[in-house]
């Protein structure tokens, strides 16, 4: 009684999108949702962990870590957003990723039209120096020589410049430029549209798409960076939140409760703008692996 | 290639315009890397002022062969390949896996999808912070659940070999999603009549994969061992999040920036850590070709 309710309400749903043999996929499909479940388990419970221990008091999480909180204790909040000095970081943080990622956004745009089109001579040859970046030797010893020389350690332009570079997102660009008819441009040219102009007004809206993918992978990546704060600021008011919260675990190691506050108080902001902008930045992502 | 922008002078405006992104990618990417040789040769250190002597290659002889720190180094060196192994070999097995169950018409493959890719997002930082937090050892979550099989750890604060061990779960937690999100790309990229086709000249499920599915899939299996393996030979920054430098478990990139910024020792050995710069460019530069040349022949060999 019980199966054939099941099968004969299952149908329906299945029926338009895959037609099959039921019996052995829906054998599969226990053990692919509990492989699924298992691994969900993994992703989800650290950050339940970090949610439970943020609500927590002191007392509560050393009696024990693990028990679900008897409090929702907002004061690690407060205590976190004031100790960590938050406001300042995420200023700071914001201020890099926007700057940063406007410049390298103009500027890679400017770069890769030409050389999709190849407008510039030798357009093969610089795409192909943007290809080998990825296997060149780390620049982190002359890098931090050369910003030492020009005085620009410890000053937040001197941080922004280390930011106005990603050369996957040229080739992305430089991808997506070529599916541009370029009768485009001849007729543009017909109508007196020059080159400046039709890159900005016409070239630009046309590959949104990519360059949202783009701007959004770099951003994430100077807002997540840790490695080059830690080298290159010394000036606590500088630091971003990253270096921030690791300051800050020095400081609160012992108190996990805040500390937890603090780790969720800059995860939400992401984990939110992620789930808005997940369509971007997945499918960007699986496009410029393939082709690259 | 035809320019329709006009001629004369107007036909440097193209030029004029690429050259700002151009002077900061050779000034601040291409060139430091390359300088990276050069300086492997020297004694600078990151103090301003203080004057840079050329040394010839003692920088790599003491790197590689001198006394204790030689020895040191050598076990960074297998570490990495050690680490790259064990990460690429289960991320890439997971990913698959989990990239062939979500591309099935399941209910709720999104909300895993979504999940799974998260920690990407959240980077070294949160990622690293959030693991310290969940392996608390004082009767944290994980220690509860291994304790209800007998078992006992320390984790990260652990013997360096089982707080190694962490690391490589914490990496493959961290960036199993990108891995995923490329094979799921691939899958979808392979045409449902092939399947159709296949399953009804009776071919079961495994076959469907052998014959079918894992052929077609790669481009995709290219793309992640190779962004695998080269990433997991240069990753580092989860060691310094939830290790700290620890003798017996760093890895090289770790070490090239302990010893140019403070953390092995006080002094900022600039020189030699170029030299080791230079010692894990060769092996990422070894190991990344001859996957290239492997996977180029079986590309070959299976797609004709």
């Amino acid at each position: 009684m019980n199966t054939t309710i099941e099968t004969t309400t299952r149908l329906p749903a299945g029926v338009g999108q895959r037609r099959g043999p039921l019996v052995p996929i829906n054998y599969g499909r226990i053990a692919a949702y509990f492989i699924l479940l298992m691994l969900a388990l993994v992703y989800v419970g650290p950050l339940l962990m970090l949610v439970n221990t943020a609500l927590n008091t002191l007392p509560g999480f050393s009696r024990n870590a693990s028990a679900l909180t008897a409090t929702l204790n907002f004061q690690n909040f407060v205590v976190a957003w004031n100790e960590a000095n938050f406001p300042r970081y995420l200023i700071n943080s914001i201020i890099y990723a926007v700057v940063a990622t406007t410049v390298y956004a103009l500027t890679a745009v400017f770069v890769a039209f030409p050389i999709a089109r190849r407008y510039v001579r030798g357009a093969n040859i610089l795409l192909i120096l943007f290809i080998i970046a990825l296997f060149l030797p780390p620049a982190l010893i002359p890098q931090f020589q050369l910003i030492l020389r020009l005085g620009l350690y410890n000053s937040q332009i001197g941080y922004i410049m280390l930011f106005l570079v990603n050369p996957i997102g040229i080739i992305v660009l430089v991808n997506y430029i070529r599916s541009l008819p370029k009768e485009l441009d001849e007729a543009a040219a017909l109508d007196g549209c020059g080159y400046f102009r039709f890159v900005v007004s016409i070239v630009i809206p046309l590959i949104r798409p990519a360059l949202a993918t783009v701007v959004i992978l770099h951003a994430i990546g100077i807002w997540n960076e840790l490695i080059l704060p830690t080298i290159y600021l010394s000036n606590q008011n500088y630091y971003p939140v990253t270096r921030g919260l690791i300051v800050f675990e020095g400081v609160y190691g012992y108190n996990w409760p805040t500390l937890a506050a603090a780790v969720l108080l800059m995860a939400i902001p992401m984990v939110i703008l992620y789930l808005f902008l997940q369509r971007y930045i997945i499918s960007g992502l699986a496009q410029g692996a393939v082709k690259g | 290639m035809n320019y329709y922008f006009g001629r004369g002078r107007a036909r440097w405006i193209p030029y004029l315009l690429l050259l700002p992104g151009l002077f900061f990618y050779l000034l601040i990417a291409v060139g430091p890397s390359l300088a990276t040789a050069v300086y492997s040769f020297t004694d600078a250190n990151g103090i301003a002022g203080v004057p840079v002597n050329w040394i010839g290659t003692s920088n790599y002889q003491e790197f590689l062969l001198e006394g204790q720190a030689a020895q040191e180094n050598i076990g960074a060196l297998e570490r990495t390949i050690e680490f790259c192994f064990l990460v690429t070999t289960i991320q890439f097995a997971l990913g698959l896996l989990v990239a062939l169950l979500l591309n099935q018409r399941l209910r709720g493959t999104r909300i895993f999808r979504t999940l799974f890719f998260l920690p990407v997002i959240l980077g070294v930082t949160i990622q690293g912070l959030v693991w310290i937090l969940f392996l608390y050892p004082l009767g944290g979550p994980v220690e509860k659940v291994i304790g209800l099989f007998g078992a006992h750890s320390e984790f990260l604060g652990g013997a360096p070999g089982e707080a190694f061990l962490w690391v490589v779960v914490v990496q493959v937690w961290a960036n199993l999603g990108v891995t995923m999100v490329i094979f799921i790309a691939g899958l979808q990229a392979i045409p449902e009549e092939l399947n159709e086709a296949a399953r009804i000249d009776g071919a079961g499920t495994w076959e469907v994969f052998r014959n079918i599915t894992w052929p077609l899939l790669t481009p995709s299996v290219n793309t992640n061992l190779l962004l695998n393996i080269v990433g997991s030979l240069q990753a580092w920054q989860l060691f310094y999040v939830l290790l700290g430098y620890r003798n017996g478990t760093q890895v090289l990139g770790y070490v090239i920036y302990a010893q140019g910024f403070g953390g092995a020792t006080s002094a900022f050995r600039q020189g030699y850590a170029a030299a080791a710069s230079i010692v894990l460019f060769f092996l990422v530069l070894v190991v990344g070709l001859s996957t290239q040349t492997f996977l180029r022949r079986r590309e070959d060999r299976l797609l004709g």
